[in-house]
């Protein structure tokens, strides 16, 4: 009781932490991907469904266990994956059909919060707006399907005790004395501390919302780099919905003048 | 054992003989073995002072070089400086000792090599003439001065104030000068260029110039720093940089050049006052430190009257003392006061006493004789005395047990509340770390940044909805963003902004492309009966005025007509053109069948539409 009364939401505060779900999907091929003894002889492929941290990072400090919903079909479809620290929650499996998966997040006990769900497609086969990504796909890596998001775990106005929690271990915490020192002093000791922080192969610390600045393959596609292409994507798309939205006023300009023109006349007679 | 001993003993005053006898023992049993060669009579002459002395000593000075090498070598060569930038062209000559191993041995053999050989080869003279560089040439360090491109500079760096020339300018001083202020703002004249003529010497006579800017030494330094701090962070995002980098770019960001300017101006006036200044601002101080001291003891003796006024309320029924049991309880609970009394002088609280007594002692009066429910009772005072003003739980008579209890859940919200300033303060680097950020509304609870995205969606009609994907895919963007980042999704609902406001215009353009066709399809059909139908109309003309006269509710003459009019009312939008319609087709005697086509084509049209939207809605649930 004592407890939860002094464990009280810091208003207006918001904090994140990014992470990566999806599915990768494989069919089944004598070579490659061998089909194990045992499976029915109607499943086409073998995948696996996932929630994990960017660049493999830990994410069991703030995610306790992840619930997936599989097809009812599947023999025990709901399934539970508890957090062992450092492992990504995933789940294998094989079958023939896609559908949504659905996939519950229980976070921590000490986030006092509830769990909250998101849905996924299953995807077996290349997918893709267009015939050439879909190709493109299917070239790729021995068939394998990979449909991989990611997104940000946002905390509005999270527990005291979980704020926390999500604002330790990736930094020493900072002391006021080292900061106002001298400067040759302080570039010392920050030094010392760099070595002990723990970091990714992407330069992403551990326990932080960072994001690798860069791109390391098709494994690590979410980087700082991704989302500036994204952003100049976005910004282009803006530019041209500015010069659509131009020339469709300009239309409607043309049209109305043509309409009150049409109008008069019909008035006239 | 002398009389001096027995003087001791018998604790009386030692006499004059007695006294200064040993300390002249002592005294002149120091010096003597030092003076050798001197008469003890002679010496004593001194008495006290012992005679100064110095014993001569008849040996020279030991020789200071013992090993006897062959003296060193020194020769005079030439040297450049590589920090003067002329690219040795400047040669001066210094001694320098010629040592036997290494690298200038080889200098020291060419050297003796070109006395041998005389003028020599011209291959050792090249040698010589690549004399060593100034062993002080290190020390000249070059500033490192942030640069941009132009792009950069037009992308993070434009400021009112600034020009770019200006900035430029600031820059190459700042390198000149490495970074000496004082010398910088010394030497800083920019003159802005006259907009228009550049080279012409003719027009700069007559062309305004703009008078140069006065700038302070902090506003160099502000816009310096400002320029350092931003190019840092375009080279590399804060979170990314080492604590010492961050540390240089928190210092600079937050560079403060009124702060700065008041600094400066409160050392000038410190240094510019009088000596009778100086010594009253000292008194003052003195005078404000006492009297704080004397509030603080004031305080103090204050609360601990307050606190021996705390006494326990002595008004509840006395008849639970008078067994045995009672007193002992009584002497518990006297002790139990004692301490919290102890505890409350040193955790002194602010709204005292008076507050919590009373509650208390009213309880104690209603339940005087049922102890458990007075204990239970008065627990639950205690805890709203602890809700209504943090107060330290008084001493209850009734019962020690329920005080202590209180006390220590007290401690413990003590404790708590004590908490929240505790939360440590991030610094901005940490922030962005642990990806902290601050909004002024917020739902509390866990969500996803799609969410955010799924919400712009699902806030439209379907049919909204199907034409802003399309519109989206026409813009070739994939149906969900790669990263949602909280920069990304920003950037998308700026967009999905500028896209509904098109697709709303789009809608009325195609409302107007529909109204266009009935009226192009109207003039041909007056076109038409114009040419044909000249006499007909004339007929006709009587039977349609009637027709209106009749009110126009749709009995007209004309079943055709009346059909028009229907349908015009069955498409909600295009009520009043329908009516328009029939009205027009009505004056013109021409019951024309283009009217129903029209908005059977509307309606048409709209089915379609809400079968579409009813797919976009399915879809979109799907996702």
């Amino acid at each position: 009781m004592a407890d939860k009364k002094a464990n009280k939401r810091i208003k207006s505060l918001s904090i994140y932490r990014p992470f990566i779900y999806g599915t990768t999907a494989r069919p089944f091929d004598p070579d490659r991907n061998p089909k194990p003894p045992g499976i029915p002889d109607d499943h086409t492929h073998s995948w696996e469904v996932f929630v994990k941290g960017v660049d493999d990072t830990d994410i069991t400090y703030w995610l306790r266990r992840v619930q997936f919903k599989l097809h009812e079909s599947i023999p025990n479809h709901v399934r539970v994956i508890d957090a062992v620290p450092g492992k990504p929650f995933s789940l294998k499996e094989t079958g023939w059909g896609e559908f949504e998966i659905t996939i519950r997040l229980y976070y921590v006990t000490e986030s006092n919060e509830k769990p909250q769900t998101l849905y996924h497609h299953l995807r077996l086969h290349p997918y893709g707006r267009t015939e050439e990504e879909k190709e493109e796909m299917k070239n790729e890596d021995g068939g394998v399907v990979k449909s991989w998001n990611y997104d940000e775990q946002i905390f509005n106005e999270p527990y005291e005790s979980f704020y926390e929690i999500l604002t330790t271990g990736a930094m020493p915490p900072s002391m006021a004395g080292t900061q106002k020192g001298g400067k040759g002093g302080g570039k010392q000791k920050g030094g010392e501390k760099e070595q002990k922080v723990e970091r990714s192969e992407g330069g992403v610390l551990a326990r932080s919302a960072m994001i690798p600045l860069t791109n390391r393959g098709p494994e690590y596609p979410f980087s700082r780099e991704t989302e500036q292409c994204e952003i100049e994507k976005l910004k282009k798309a803006l530019v041209k919905v500015e010069e659509m939205t131009k020339k469709t006023k300009e239309e409607m300009e043309k049209k109305e003048k043509r309409l009150k023109e049409l109008k008069a006349e019909g008035a006239k007679a | 054992m002398t009389s001096r001993d027995v003087h001791d003993v018998l604790n009386l005053p030692s006499d004059h003989s007695g006294a200064p006898r040993p300390s002249k023992k002592q005294k002149t049993s120091a010096p003597r073995p030092n003076l050798k060669g001197l008469a003890r009579e002679v010496q004593n002459l001194g008495g006290d002072n012992p005679i100064a002395i110095v014993p001569e000593v008849n040996f020279f000075k030991k020789r200071r070089f013992a090993s006897r090498k062959p003296v060193a070598k020194w020769e005079l060569k030439a040297f450049t400086n590589s920090a003067r930038g002329d690219d040795g062209a400047l040669v001066l000559r210094h001694w320098k000792r010629k040592t036997d191993d290494g690298a200038p041995v080889e200098g020291a053999q060419d050297g003796e090599g070109q006395q041998q050989r005389g003028e020599g080869t011209p291959a050792s003279e090249r040698k010589e003439e690549k004399p060593d560089d100034s062993a002080f040439a290190k020390f000249n360090v070059q500033v490192v001065v942030p640069h941009y491109t132009e792009e950069q500079y037009h992308s993070n760096l434009q400021n009112n104030d600034w020009t770019k020339e200006e900035t430029d300018y600031l820059l190459g001083l700042a390198k000149d000068f490495d970074l000496r202020w004082t010398l910088i703002w010394d030497r800083y004249d920019f003159t802005p260029r006259p907009p228009g003529g550049d080279g012409a010497n003719g027009d700069t006579s007559t062309a305004v110039v703009p008078a140069p800017k006065q700038r302070s030494m902090e506003d160099l330094k502000a816009r310096y720093y400002e320029v350092a701090a931003k190019m840092m962070a375009v080279q590399k995002p804060a979170q990314y940089m080492t604590r010492p980098e961050f540390e240089l770019y928190e210092m600079m960001q937050n560079f403060d050049p009124e702060q700065e300017r008041k600094r400066k101006q409160f050392a000038l006036n410190t240094m510019s006052r009088s000596k009778d200044e100086a010594r009253e601002e000292e008194s003052l101080l003195l005078e404000v430190k006492r009297i704080l001291a004397r509030t603080e003891r004031f305080n103090e003796e204050r609360r601990e009257l307050y606190n021996r006024l705390d006494y326990p309320a002595t008004d509840s029924d006395i008849n639970s003392f008078k067994s045995s049991a009672g007193l002992q309880n009584l002497l518990q609970t006297l002790m139990t006061t004692d301490k919290n009394k102890k505890r409350k002088s040193i955790m002194p609280s602010e709204g005292v006493s008076p507050n919590s007594a009373v509650p208390n002692s009213a309880v104690s009066e209603t339940n005087p004789a049922n102890r458990r429910e007075s204990i239970a009772a008065s627990a639950t005072t205690n805890n709203h005395a602890r809700h209504d003003s943090d107060v330290r739980t008084p001493a209850t008579p009734a019962d020690p047990t329920p005080t202590s209890a209180a006390s220590g859940a007290n401690k413990k919200k003590g404790g708590s509340a004590q908490q929240p300033p505790e939360r440590r303060k991030l610094t901005q680097q940490e922030e962005q770390v642990y990806g902290v950020s601050y909004h002024d509304r917020l739902g509390s609870g866990p969500t996803f940044r799609y969410e955010k995205i799924n919400k712009l969606y699902s806030h439209k009609s379907g049919q909204q909805q199907l034409r802003i994907t399309n519109a989206l895919s026409e813009l070739d963007l994939p149906p969900r963003l790669v990263m949602p980042t909280a920069t990304v999704t920003a950037q998308f609902e700026v967009l999905w902004g500028a896209v509904t406001a098109l697709v709303d215009l789009r809608k009325i353009s195609d409302r107007l492309d529909g109204e266009i066709k009935i009226e192009e399809v109207k003039k041909a059909e007056r076109d038409r009966a114009k040419r044909i139908l000249p006499e007909k109309e004339k007929e006709e003309k009587g039977e349609g005025e009637k027709a209106k006269a009749d009110g126009g509710g749709g009995c007209g003459v004309d079943g055709e007509k009346a059909g028009d009019k229907k349908d015009g009312g069955g498409d909600g939008e295009k009520t009043q053109e329908g009516g328009g319609q029939a009205k027009e087709d009505g004056e013109k005697k021409r019951p024309g069948s283009s009217g129903s086509l029209t908005a059977a084509g509307h309606k048409r049209s709209a089915s379609v539409l809400s079968a579409a939207s009813d797919k976009s809605a399915k879809r979109h649930k799907k996702q």
